[in-house]
């Protein structure tokens, strides 16, 4: 008898449980019989699918008068198997619901064959919905989203993807991107796959037209924490049409350039061509009135304008010319005193003072020498003209080697005439001269230009009046870069 | 009373051939090499024509020119333009000076010039003549 109640006992507690569970289980739980009637149901099923009592599965599930096409309860009373289904449902309000179902048979005898299954379904709408979401960001947005494996294979690709490369599941992102049998040097994948950083980079791709695509890629891993990387998205950004501006801009620089190179060499051909025409009509003249301070004079201008002709062939030439630097250690002061001995008898003749601050300290530079011989006489040249223009009465120009931070700098610097605004606007323009015939408008231009080619910079101070200064500064780091690979190179 | 023609350039060369040629030709010549200068001498010289370069380092040929036109003074003054700039044929003043207000030269010549169209292009800009000019100082 105590044994009797006792089990009593134990199966009341079972059943409460049973019950406590059916209920309280966070799903919407209902138990169908063989001819799709719902027999049993919970709370939850109820609250999203309303009175279900005397009706029919698909009538309450779908709002159906017939069962439903594909019907994993079938299934599941003719295997006997559980069955994992997701199905779109509508709810008691008439709002459309996604769910997804496990669905398990329940037999009344241990043997026996299927008399009921139990559906568990969760609503999925909120996910659902956001995939769809996810899934039109995915395609729409307009760059090129790939998900790549490990073994470079393309497992997903997005709509503008597709359209701009093909069909390209499963094959290598290298045969798709580039049309290549290999992996690709500087892949970012590559990187992200090694570091699980994020890597970006520019490339360029053929598309499936065979067309050429520029694109900034960023490829960043996809992994959960403290995994290894198993894929990567790579988000690309289609670059083509901003290249092919950036292209026909710098051509129409380019032509640009070479247009107002050429309209100011013809310019100043031009008023050479003046000048010795000039010097044989004077000369002309002179011969004609048998006078021969006009002969003179005639043939001073023939001769001035020969010379200007060399000047401007040889400033022009050396413009032109691509050369790269040779670059040789050589001590800075050298070259400064070079330019001493080569003006100060020049500069003394127009009782300009030429001296020398060098820095006894300074350390050998890797410089071409030539070069920077080119920019120094320019500059000097300059600087006594200045002077010579100068209303001034005791004029100087004194060049300074300095090393500093680790830029080695050649200043000249004078007390002459200086520039206005205007005038150092238009320094470093292509056949700018302030000395009239005098100067071919190239030797700034070249000096930048031969100072650029060393990794430096130039730059001037001025005033009207107060005289100009011009600093050519040259970081050593650039001037070591440049060495090291000349030598390489070599 | 010999014609006076105003010279700007800031090439010396090229405007002492200028002045030449219209010397040899019996007009008085003078010459300044910028803008500035140019401008000063207007006042006093009160040329009968100027002959202008465009392209000079400080003040272009453009500044002087509108200066000549802007002022009630010397807007009358005939003025030659005379650059390596452009050729003739291709010249468009409005390209330099877009401002309509302003009434473009008499004439433009491409350097280096033809000496005998240069002179009678200064007789016909200031006697109306193009065969006679202030006569040829050869003969004087």
């Amino acid at each position: 008898m105590k044994r009797d109640t006792r089990v009593k006992k134990v199966r009341r507690f079972n059943d409460m449980v049973y019950q406590c569970l059916f209920e309280e289980v966070p799903f919407n739980v209902a138990v169908i019989d063989r001819e799709y009637n719902i027999v049993h149901a919970n709370g939850n099923f109820t609250e999203k699918f309303g009175k279900w009592q005397g009706k029919k599965c698909y009538t309450v599930y779908k709002k159906l008068h017939q069962p439903c096409d594909e019907c994993p309860s079938e299934a599941v009373f003719e295997t006997g198997q559980v069955k994992v289904a997701d199905a779109v449902g509508i709810d008691k309000d008439g709002r459309q619901t996604h769910y997804v179902g496990h669905v398990a048979p329940l037999r009344t005898t241990p043997d026996g064959p299927v008399d009921f299954v139990m559906e568990m379904t969760r609503t999925i709408t909120g996910t659902k919905s956001w995939q769809q979401e996810y899934q039109v960001l995915f395609d729409r947005i307009p760059c090129y989203i790939t998900v790549i494996d490990r073994d470079y294979r393309i497992v997903r690709a997005n709509e503008a993807f597709r359209n701009s490369f093909g069909d390209v599941l499963d094959k290598h992102c290298y045969e798709v991107f580039k049309k290549r049998t290999t992996k690709c040097r500087n892949c970012p994948a590559r990187k992200t796959f090694r570091d699980g950083n994020v890597h970006r980079s520019n490339q360029k791709g053929t598309g499936k037209k065979g067309q050429d695509i520029h694109y900034a890629v960023t490829a960043s891993p996809l992994m959960r924490s403290g995994d290894d990387v198993a894929h990567i998205i790579e988000i690309a950004t289609d670059v083509t049409a901003l290249k092919k501006l950036e292209h026909d801009v710098l051509e129409a620089e380019r032509l640009g350039a070479v247009g107002q190179t050429v309209a100011g060499l013809a310019h100043s051909i031009k008023n050479i061509l003046m000048g010795l025409e000039g010097g044989m009509y004077i000369a002309a003249r002179g011969l004609k009135l048998e006078n021969n301070e006009m002969i003179s004079e005639g043939w001073e201008m023939l001769e001035r304008n020969l010379t200007k002709t060399t000047s401007l062939v040889r400033d022009f030439l050396s413009f032109a010319k691509g050369r790269l630097p040779s670059l040789k250690p050589v001590n800075p002061n050298d070259l400064v005193e070079e330019i001493i001995d080569l003006y100060g008898a020049i500069a003394s003749e127009s009782g300009i003072v030429l001296r020398a601050e060098l820095d006894q300290q300074i350390k050998m530079a890797p410089l071409d020498a030539r070069g920077i011989h080119t920019c120094l006489t320019n500059l000097v040249s300059n600087a006594i003209d200045a002077c010579q223009m100068s209303r001034r009465e005791k004029c100087e120009v004194v060049i300074r080697a300095e090393d500093h931070n680790g830029v080695l700098s050649f200043i000249v610097s004078d007390n002459g005439k200086g520039m206005d605004y205007d005038i150092k606007q238009r320094l470093f323009t292509t056949f700018f001269t302030t000395k009239g015939g005098q100067g071919t408008g190239l030797g700034l231009l070249t000096t930048r230009k031969i100072v650029k080619e060393h990794g430096g910079k130039i730059t001037v101070k001025s005033s009207e009046g107060g005289g100009s200064c011009f600093t050519m500064a040259f970081p050593r780091n650039n001037l070591k870069a440049l060495f090291h690979k000349d030598n390489t190179v070599e | 009373m010999s014609l006076k023609v105003l010279i700007v350039d800031d090439e010396s060369d090229v405007a002492r051939y200028l002045a030449m040629i219209v010397q040899a030709n019996g007009f008085i010549p003078k010459v300044a090499n910028n803008v500035e200068d140019g401008l000063e001498i207007v006042n006093d010289f009160k040329p009968d024509l100027v002959c202008l370069d465009i392209m000079m380092p400080k003040e272009s040929g453009v500044s002087m020119y509108q200066q000549l036109r802007e002022n009630k003074a010397t807007r009358h003054i005939p003025v030659i333009i005379i650059s390596g700039a452009e050729q003739e044929e291709k010249f468009d003043f409005r390209n330099y000076l877009p401002d309509e207000s302003v009434p473009e030269p008499e004439c433009y010549m491409e350097k280096p010039v033809d000496v005998d169209k240069y002179i009678a292009m200064i007789k016909r800009l200031t006697t109306g003549d193009s065969i006679e000019g202030g006569g040829n100082d050869d003969e004087a």
